[in-house]
């Protein structure tokens, strides 16, 4: 009965991969703008701020199926943007893996966001100023200094990421459905399981591997970020 | 050759400075709020000025008429400041060289092996800025700004967050660096002596507007700066040699001209040149030599100014070098001290305090 426990079907395996699959490119998409727009956030002043980061956050506030919704309004094969790459490039998003990548980065996005801009906020900005004294241009600046020393919080958004992704369930529904194969994420799958009378011992294996998943990149970006702040000279004073 | 005509006009602070520094080390000094720091910021690029220029070795770095302003990273302004600003992320090493590996060859003024050699700081390249004390902090980054090749370096109050006895063993390196180095120096401090230990060519600053420049000993001969610069804590700077250390008296016998002074024990080599300071509330003024008395520095000198500020009364002596001393009112009257009147200053050994060898 235990070891049922590990024994996991083709299609439960697929969901796995899959799941992980999904993560890890939605982490990476939003790797880069996240950076960067939290970057604006933090340092720059401009017109309609407040509206742009309200409208970056609302992911975080909205039922998750609005999301996905909107995108499937925008991205579904007859909607705005989706017709044109259907047409135009053959492209097709909606109910395929790449549109649950992006179902996962719209609601990963706020995490990514605010976990650097609070990173950024926390860098002196009188070191950046020290920097372009010594003669480095502000874009030298911003990978030399500013990046490394947000690493520790950019990490924990990235983490944060990674995991919203993971368990990202109302946005892939609405946009992408639940295929097997394509768009039957972990989460999807635990779900069908519960949906399926007499399946309730499958849904539990599910469930467990889940929770050690999650387990397993929380402790290991603890793990990360204290090697980070070591490696900043931060581990053991304060300076 | 530095030369600076800018004004700006914040709500409620304005600046107009029009100078031109060709002093190898300017010190500038003014009381908290002044201006100096925002002069600073507006020559290093931090703060842009309303209108003016300001031309650095020839080089505009600033016009307002003809829309030139040149960001901080292609100023090559060095900058030191009160706090030390180490890049916590980054060695020693690292530190020392970010600047230094952004120049190419022939724009590289100096190696990281001369500046670590004049800074004494070779031991510390492969720690963290976290493992080093204040003193050792404030080494690095000034060695970090020269590594730069700055073509101008500014030092805002880069001592200020340091106690005495570091102050004491950092002044020493800023004096070298001052000497054996060739780069044109601004020096900022609310601490007149911090400044006359570098330089006495100095520009005082008050309300956002320059109250004088020049060397400070001709400066003061006009009462009203020396009442400011007393004001601003100024002590008597002396520069004398070590004759002899008496470790059972627990003093050092010190030369300037014909003059001998006892000063308290301090720790160099005889023969040595060190800085002392003596500050004029602490000289007494004699009309005759007294015996019988625990003051063993008693030096004639004849009246040369004498200047009232808020009830004390300033009074300057030239003793084979000048000191200014600070008596009551009433003892003015009370002796009758007139301009060339000749009279004893005497100085209680620990009164006078040492600054390190020049």
């Amino acid at each position: 009965m235990l070891v049922d426990l590990f024994k996991f079907t083709p299609a439960e395996f697929v969901a796995l991969l899959l799941s992980v699959k999904i993560a890890f490119w939605c982490t990476l998409v939003i790797l880069a703008p996240g950076i960067f727009m939290a970057w604006l956030f933090a340092r720059k002043s401009f017109f309609g701020k407040s509206l742009m980061d309200a409208l970056v956050h609302m992911p975080l506030v909205l039922p998750p199926v609005v999301p996905g919704f909107l995108l499937l309004v925008l991205f579904g094969s007859q909607g705005l943007i989706g017709k044109y790459l259907n047409e135009h490039w053959d492209i097709t998003v909606a109910f395929t893996w790449v549109g649950a990548a992006m179902a996962s980065a719209v609601m990963a996005f706020p995490l990514m966001v605010s976990a650097s801009k609070l990173a950024i906020n926390q860098v002196d900005t009188k070191l950046e100023v020290a920097a372009q004294s010594l003669g480095a241009h502000p874009f030298r600046v911003f990978f030399t200094i500013t990046l490394p020393l947000a690493s520790p919080g950019i990490l924990t958004g990235l983490i944060l990421s990674f995991s919203r992704s993971l368990g990202e369930f109302g946005a892939t529904m609405a946009f992408v459905g639940n295929i097997e194969g394509e768009t039957r994420t972990l989460p999807l799958a635990i779900f069908t399981y519960i949906q399926t009378p007499g399946s309730d011992f499958p849904a539990m294996r599910l469930v467990l591997l889940s929770m050690l998943i999650s387990l397993g990149a929380l402790m290991g970006s603890a793990i990360l970020e204290r090697k980070v702040m070591k490696s900043l000279g931060r581990g053991t004073r304060n300076d | 050759m530095i030369d600076i005509n800018v004004r700006l006009k914040r709500r409620d602070f304005a600046l107009a400075v029009n100078l031109k520094l060709e002093a190898k080390v300017t010190g500038l000094f003014g009381p908290s709020g002044s201006g100096k720091s925002t002069l600073l910021s507006i020559l290093a690029g931090l703060i842009q000025p309303d209108m003016g220029h300001i031309v650095v070795d020839g080089e505009c770095i600033f016009d307002s008429v003809k829309r030139i302003n040149i960001p901080i990273y292609q100023r090559r302004i060095g900058l030191v400041f009160q706090e030390s600003r180490l890049f916590p992320h980054l060695n020693i090493r690292h530190n020392l060289t970010y600047g230094l590996n952004l120049l190419s060859k022939q724009n590289q003024k100096f190696s990281l092996k001369q500046i670590v050699e004049l800074l004494e700081i070779g031991h510390l390249l492969k720690q963290r800025p976290h493992q080093l004390s204040g003193g050792e902090k404030q080494r690095v980054t000034l060695g970090r700004t020269l590594l730069s090749s700055p073509k101008l370096l500014l030092c805002d109050e880069p001592l200020a967050a340091l106690d005495i006895r570091l102050k004491n063993h950092i002044l020493p390196f800023l004096k070298r660096v001052n000497e054996e180095i060739a780069v044109p120096m601004v020096y900022v401090s609310h601490s007149i002596n911090e400044v006359l230990i570098l330089t006495q060519s100095i520009v005082m600053i008050e309300a956002g507007e320059i109250l004088a420049s020049g060397n400070f000993y001709e400066l003061i001969a006009h009462p009203d700066l020396l009442a400011v610069a007393h004001h601003l804590g100024f002590d008597n700077i002396i520069n004398v040699k070590v004759i002899e250390h008496n470790n059972k008296f627990g003093y050092t016998l010190v030369a300037l001209n014909k003059n001998r002074l006892f000063i308290p024990l301090i720790n160099t080599d005889t023969g040595a040149e060190v800085t002392i300071t003596v500050p004029a509330c602490n000289i007494a003024l004699s009309i005759t030599k007294l015996d019988g008395l625990t003051i063993q520095n008693q030096l004639l000198g004849v009246v040369t100014a004498i200047r009232e500020v808020d009830h004390r009364v300033l009074v300057t002596l030239d003793v084979g070098f000048i000191v200014v001393a600070e008596i009551t009112l009433g003892a003015l009257y009370n002796l009758d001290i007139t301009l060339n009147k000749p009279m004893y200053c005497l100085i209680k050994t620990q009164s006078m305090g040492y600054l390190g060898e020049v």
